[in-house]
C-alpha cells in the first residue's frame, strides 16, 4: 500500500521527465550524435594501437574485444550518466532549490524519477541499436554468436546499480553548491578524474596492477568498469557476485552520504536574492 | 493557528574590498560579517485571517516567509504554524500549506500548464473528483482556460502569475503564503488576483499572507498588517490605526505660472498654521505643500493658492506606504503598543 503510494506520488515525475526530454527534439539527436562521434574518434585511435602492434592482443584485449569495450562503455556512461550535480547546482545558485521545498515530496526521489523519464527515452532510442550493433560486429568477427542471454541479464542488473550509484554521487556533490555556490570548475574537475578513474578513458586492465586493483575497489570502477567487464564476459561467476556485492556497498554508501551532506546543507541554506 | 515568536536570522556575507585586486584578496583570505536579516520579530495570527506584511527592499519580509514555509532554518526562535513547526516535519508540513513566490515559478517551465497541475495532483494527492471541482473554481476567478494547453515558457507575466497562484491553491491548503503576488502585473491582472484571493479566503477561510508593496492590495485584502523594517517589526495592527497615525499628511503641489509668484504665498501666516501641521518647498516655479488633513483642508489650501497666484498644474499625492513607512523610520517610533 504504502509502495502503491509512493510510486502515485512520483510516478508523474518520470512523466515530466519523459515529456522533457523530446521537448527539444534537436538537442537531443545533436547530442547523440556528438557522443557516437566521440565514440567512433576512440574507435579509429584504438585501432592505429592495434595495427602499429605486433602482436594479435594487446594486455590481453583483441581488437574485437577493445571495439566491444568502446562501444559498450560508451552505453554504459550514457545510461548511467546523472545530471543530478549540475542541476542541483543551478537550483541552489539561483535559488530556485526553495520552490522543491514547498512540495511535500523527497528532494532526491523527484530528481530520480525525472531522470528516470529521460533514460526511459535513452533506452528506447540508443540501447537496442547500439547492443544489436556491438553482437552484429562480433558474429561478423568471429563467425558465431556470441551473445550470452545470462551475461546480459546481469549487465542489466549492474547497470541499474550503476546508475544508482552515478546519480547519488552526483546528488553528493551537486549539494557542494550550498558550500562554494557556485559548481561549474568542480564539476568539470569532477567529469574528467571520474572517466579516467572509472575505466572510460582507458580499460583499467591496461593500468599498474596496483594502480588498477586500488581503483578497482573505489567506487568509480562500479560506474561504469563493472557492468563492462560483466558484458564482455571476462569475470567468471565468483567474481561477478563480489563486483556487485562491491556495487550495493557503494551504493549505500552514497545514499548515506548525501543524506548526511544534505541535513547539514539545508541548515546553511541562505536566500540568495532576498 | 499561526504563532512566530522572536524569530531571529543571521547570515554571514563575504566582505569583498573593490575591484580585481579586492576579489582577488578575497578569493585566498574571505573575511564575513554577519547580517542580521530578521532580528527578533514576534506576531500572531488567528486563523481565516489576511495580514499583510509590508516594509522596504531588504527589510527582511521574503526572509520571514521563507522560514514560514520551513525552506530556511531560523537562527534563533520559533514558529509553529497549525501545530507544525515547519523545518522539523516539512514534508507533512507543506501539505497543508500554497505559497506564491512573485519572483519565481513552481511551474514546470518545459511543459504544457495542464501538465503541471496533473503532476501537483498526484504530489499532493488531491482525490479525482475534489480536483475536477477545484480546477473549475479556480478557471472561473483565474481564467485560465485561454492558456492551459500552452507550455508555460510562452506564458506573459500575468498569466504566468494567475497559473502560479492556482498552481497553489490546487490542494486547498489552510494557509496562502504570497510573497510579493502583483509585482509587475498590469492593473487588470491585479484585480483578478485580489478577487480570487478574496473569494478564496471568504469561501474556503484560508488564511492569508503576503507581503506587497502596493498600498492597494493591502487595503483591499488585508485585515491587518505588519510593518518590518531592518528586520524588525516597527508596526502591527488595523491599517486604519497607520492612516490615522501617519496618513493623514497630504502632499500638494503646484506648478505656477511666473516664478516671481512664490514670494506671495505665506502659508503659515496666512492660514495660521504652525510648523508642525505644514511644511513648504520650493523647487523653480513649483510649490509643494505638506500639511495635516485634519488640522486644514484640502480646500483651504486650494483656494489660499488660487486666489494669491496663477497656476498651471495641480497635483494631490496620498500618503503612499513608502512614505508611511519612510517617516515611520525618521521618527525612530515602534507604535507596537497603540
Amino acid at each position: 500500500m504504502k509502495f502503491k503510494k509512493f510510486i502515485r506520488t512520483y510516478k508523474p515525475f518520470t512523466r515530466a521527465g519523459m515529456l522533457e526530454s523530446v521537448q527539444y527534439r534537436a538537442n537531443f539527436f545533436c547530442f547523440l550524435i556528438g557522443e557516437i562521434m566521440s565514440c567512433f574518434i576512440m574507435f579509429f585511435v584504438w585501432k592505429a594501437v592495434f595495427l602499429s602492434s605486433d602482436s594479435e592482443t594487446f594486455m590481453g584485449f583483441t581488437m574485437e574485444d577493445m571495439v566491444v569495450y568502446l562501444f559498450i562503455t560508451f552505453l554504459t556512461g550514457y545510461l548511467t550518466y546523472s545530471d543530478g550535480t549540475y542541476a542541483i547546482a543551478m537550483e541552489i545558485r539561483d535559488g530556485s532549490i526553495a520552490m522543491r521545498m514547498i512540495k511535500p515530496c523527497s528532494f532526491d526521489m523527484c530528481f530520480l524519477f525525472q531522470e528516470l523519464g529521460n533514460k526511459i527515452i535513452n533506452v528506447l532510442f540508443i540501447f537496442a541499436p547500439l547492443v544489436l550493433g556491438v553482437e552484429a560486429y562480433r558474429w561478423a568477427i568471429t563467425g558465431e554468436c556470441q551473445f550470452q542471454i545470462q551475461h546480459f541479464l546481469l549487465y542489466v542488473i549492474s547497470l541499474v546499480l550503476a546508475y544508482l550509484i552515478s546519480f547519488y554521487f552526483n546528488v553528493s556533490y551537486g549539494f557542494m553548491a550550498f558550500y562554494l555556490k557556485n559548481l561549474w570548475g568542480a564539476d568539470i574537475l569532477k567529469e574528467v578524474i571520474i572517466n579516467f578513474l572509472s575505466g572510460a578513458t582507458i580499460p583499467l586492465a591496461f593500468m599498474p596492477e596496483i594502480l588498477a586493483d586500488v581503483l578497482g575497489f573505489l567506487p568509480f570502477s562500479s560506474l561504469s568498469y563493472t557492468p563492462v567487464m560483466i558484458y564482455m564476459g571476462m569475470y567468471s561467476g565468483m567474481e561477478i557476485l563480489s563486483r556487485i556485492l562491491m556495487q550495493i556497498f557503494w551504493l549505500c554508501f552514497m545514499v548515506v552520504l548525501s543524506k548526511i551532506i544534505w541535513n547539514h546543507a539545508v541548515k546553511r541554506l541562505c536566500s540568495q536574492e532576498g | 493557528m499561526i504563532y512566530v515568536n522572536d524569530l531571529r536570522k543571521e547570515f554571514k556575507k563575504a566582505i569583498k574590498e573593490p575591484g580585481l585586486k579586492g576579489s582577488v584578496k578575497a578569493l585566498f583570505s574571505p573575511k564575513n560579517e554577519i547580517v542580521k536579516a530578521v532580528d527578533g520579530i514576534s506576531f500572531h495570527v488567528p486563523k481565516g485571517e489576511m495580514l499583510g506584511f509590508i516594509g522596504p527592499n531588504g527589510a527582511g519580509k521574503s526572509t520571514v516567509i521563507k522560514m514560514l514555509t520551513g525552506i530556511l532554518t531560523p537562527t534563533s526562535g520559533t514558529c509553529e504554524i497549525n501545530g507544525f513547526i515547519p523545518q522539523k516535519d516539512r514534508q507533512r508540513y507543506v501539505k497543508e500549506i500554497g505559497v506564491v513566490f512573485g519572483q519565481r515559478t513552481q511551474l514546470w517551465w518545459d511543459l504544457a500548464l495542464r501538465e503541471t497541475y496533473a503532476v501537483l495532483k498526484e504530489i499532493y494527492d488531491v482525490p479525482d473528483k475534489e480536483y475536477k471541482k477545484r480546477m473549475e473554481f479556480l478557471n472561473e476567478v483565474l481564467e485560465l482556460d485561454e492558456f492551459i494547453s500552452s507550455p508555460v515558457r510562452t506564458l506573459s507575466l500575468g498569466q504566468r502569475m494567475r497559473a502560479d497562484i492556482a498552481a497553489s491553491l490546487l490542494h486547498n491548503p489552510k494557509v496562502l503564503f504570497l510573497d510579493e503576488p502583483t509585482i509587475g502585473l498590469d492593473v487588470v491582472v491585479k484585480d483578478n488576483i485580489r478577487n480570487a484571493i478574496q473569494k478564496i479566503n471568504a469561501e474556503e477561510g484560508t488564511t492569508v499572507i503576503l507581503t506587497t508593496h502596493d498600498l492597494a492590495d493591502i487595503e483591499l485584502l488585508c485585515d491587518r498588517i505588519v510593518m518590518i523594517d531592518k528586520g524588525k517589526k516597527v508596526f502591527d495592527g488595523q491599517l486604519n490605526d497607520l492612516r490615522h497615525e501617519f496618513g493623514q499628511m497630504r502632499d500638494l503641489q503646484f506648478e505656477l505660472i511666473s516664478k516671481s509668484d512664490i514670494s506671495k504665498l505665506n502659508y503659515k501666516a496666512d492660514l495660521k498654521l504652525s510648523d508642525e501641521d505644514v511644511k513648504i518647498e520650493n523647487e523653480k516655479s513649483s510649490v509643494s505643500v505638506r500639511f495635516d488633513s485634519e488640522k486644514v483642508s484640502v480646500e483651504d489650501i486650494l483656494s489660499y493658492t488660487l486666489s494669491k497666484v496663477h497656476v498651471k498644474d495641480i497635483n494631490l499625492k496620498d500618503a503612499d506606504i513608502e512614505e508611511i513607512i519612510r517617516r515611520l523610520y525618521r521618527q525612530e517610533v515602534s507604535i507596537d503598543e497603540v
